[in-house]
């Protein structure tokens, strides 16, 4: 069992999380939705698994590379 | 001639064909059979294993073989040779020829060569080669450089510079220049890599630094290592100092030989065009899908690219790097382009310090060797906000700018959805073929309405009995003038496109470019100070 951390490339704020901890993720699926420059930025799974634990809620501010959630695989 | 006279001669011969053998041999040993396994232990081919990896079957033609210590008896008689640190010589890769070389890291840790002239590396004899035949030249980086060991050897220290860069400048304008970075590469041959068109390095066994840790330690007191220093996540996705990682010394290969196919064998020639099994007028419909109508949402700007150009024929440059932009090398009924394309997955494709760096070196590489460029635009603007103004993003985004008015290489630029402001400048190029095309779904101005009207109408906002509803109001006001079609009546924008037509047209457009490619060879000359 591999931890993958799932990380923000950009600075802007969670808008939606759509997967909930304990979902199974398939690799390119999205997690959650960032809201940055006006956009919704998706987070898409890095690597297949269970997401295990979700960093953040709706409205938080994140900043580039802060960890987003983990996912075992 | 009497039989005597003949023994003579052939003794004489054999002598001094057993000399040049054993010195070839010598030579062929490298560091020696343990040095060679250390090589191998450590994950990493040997220098000469590297050569025939990237190189045509058989093709590599050894220049400077002898070169090297040798150790005599009281006799002068040979003994043996330690060969130099560096391996040299000519080769063809698919079918073309290439100077190359790399440091031989089992002899003395490919540490500089103290000869009377040096094989490799800044002012090496390679770069000789590649200068005179007027050839790419592949350099395999695997040294650490001087060594202050050499003082000693030499009686004394070298003025920085007296075997200097200037070779290695010169041939950035003239032949492709590759680096791959196959060890820990610190000092003059961290430099060289630098100087370069495309640079690799591979996951695990390549460092790259100015100076590597017991300098760090020394200088400042941290402690680090090695890979946290100056490995891939460092030196390619943060520091942009090396171009792409690979995840063996075998993809490196492939990925040099993948970057040459697409350059021409100098500036005075064209870059390679190859036969397209991909028909030019294959019209996509799923490109009718690939942009939201939801004007916030992000799509896979890679995909959409790779449904227009040639199938299969991308080659992405700095994947991980600066990433608010695509820039990659690819083709279009086989002739090869240079594609920028924005990433709305990223800062909403908004240009930042890191982009704006990326996108000038893409675009110088593709003015040198006349490769006309094509830009997929969707850019807000300049990204904003501090951390971008602490890292000098309009600076940066202005020499793009000012990058993009020099350039001489045919351009075609495409707005897929947002092209606004002097980022959106920085995709046009009025010196040549100055064509815009657009998508229905582009949209384009000085700034994106949202942000304009808060700012332009601040009074008349803050007036009004409800300040949120009139800020709707003049936004949907002003979104009606923002219609591309508007555009195109005033011949601003020069076409608009059905997106599945994209690819025939851009087929057609690139072809038509050829004939204007022709009268533009030769080497760039760049005036001004950059800002």
């Amino acid at each position: 069992m591999a931890t993958t951390e799932v990380t923000s490339e950009i600075i802007g704020s969670v808008w939606k999380i759509v997967k909930s901890q304990g979902d199974s993720v398939a690799e390119g699926e999205e997690i959650m939705i960032l809201e940055s420059m006006k956009m919704e930025i998706p987070v898409e799974a890095p690597v297949a698994g269970t997401l295990m634990e979700i960093k953040v809620a709706p409205e938080d501010s994140v900043e580039e590379d802060q960890v987003l959630c983990l996912i075992e695989s | 001639m009497s039989d005597r006279k003949l023994e003579n001669e052939l003794g004489y011969w054999e002598e001094k064909i057993d000399e040049l053998d054993k010195r070839r041999t010598d030579a062929a040993k490298m560091g020696g059979e343990a040095n060679v396994a250390r090589q191998h232990a450590a994950g990493r081919l040997t220098v000469r294993e590297r050569i025939g990896g990237i190189s045509d079957e058989g093709s590599f033609r050894e220049v400077g073989t002898l070169a090297g210590t040798g150790t005599y008896d009281d006799n002068l008689k040979l003994e043996g040779v330690t060969p130099a640190t560096y391996v040299a010589g000519l080769a063809k890769i698919d079918g073309r020829s290439v100077a190359i070389g790399g440091e031989d890291f089992t002899v003395r840790g490919g540490t500089s060569f103290g000869a009377q002239r040096r094989k490799g590396g800044q002012g090496g004899y390679i770069e000789d080669l590649a200068h005179h035949y007027k050839i790419p030249l592949v350099n395999l980086i695997d040294g650490a450089g001087g060594s202050v060991t050499s003082a000693k050897r030499r009686g004394f220290v070298v003025f920085p510079g007296v075997d200097g860069f200037e070779r290695s400048v010169e041939l950035l304008g003239e032949v492709p220049v590759i680096s791959a970075v196959l060890g820990t590469a610190a000092g003059g041959p961290a430099g060289r890599a630098i100087l370069s068109h495309f640079s690799v390095m591979v996951d695990g066994t390549s460092q790259i630094f100015a100076a590597g840790p017991p300098v760090v330690k020394r200088s400042l007191g941290q402690t680090i290592t090695k890979e946290d220093l100056g490995g891939p996540k460092i030196a390619v996705n943060k520091a942009g100092s090396v171009h792409n990682t690979a995840a063996t010394e075998e993809e490196a290969f492939e990925q040099i030989r993948r970057f040459l196919s697409f350059m021409p064998t100098n500036v005075w020639e064209h870059p390679p065009v190859l036969p397209v099994d991909d028909p030019v007028d294959r019209c996509e419909d799923a490109l009718i899908d690939v942009v939201p109508e939801k004007r916030t949402q992000a799509y896979d700007m890679k995909k959409l690219v790779g449904m227009v150009v040639d199938k299969g024929s991308e080659f992405e440059v700095r994947p991980t790097y600066g990433k608010a932009v695509i820039t990659m090398l690819a083709r279009l009924g086989g002739r090869p382009v240079g594609i920028i394309a924005n990433n709305p997955k990223v800062y909403g494709g908004a240009m930042d310090a890191d982009a704006a760096r990326k996108q000038i070196h893409f675009m110088e590489l593709c003015d040198t060797f006349h490769i006309p460029i094509v830009f997929f635009v969707d850019v807000p603007g300049f990204m904003v906000g501090l951390k971008a103004e602490s890292e000098g993003t309009l600076r940066e985004g202005m020499r793009a700018v000012y990058t993009a008015g020099q350039l001489k290489v045919p351009t075609l630029t495409l707005v897929i959805r947002k092209c606004y402001g002097m980022a959106g400048m920085a995709t046009c190029n009025k010196n040549d073929i100055d064509l815009k095309l657009a998508w229905p779904s582009g949209e384009w101005g000085s700034l994106p309405v949202e942000g304009g009207v808060a700012a332009a109408f601040r009074r008349e906002i803050e007036a009004a009995d409800d300040p949120k509803a009139k800020e709707k109001e003049l936004e949907a006001e002003l979104h009606a003038y923002s219609s591309p079609f508007r555009t195109a009546e005033a011949l601003a924008v020069e076409e608009i496109i059905d997106p599945r037509e994209t690819r025939p047209l851009l087929c057609e457009y690139i072809a038509l470019a050829q004939s204007r490619l022709k009268i533009n060879l030769g080497p760039r000359s760049r005036a001004g100070v950059a800002p």
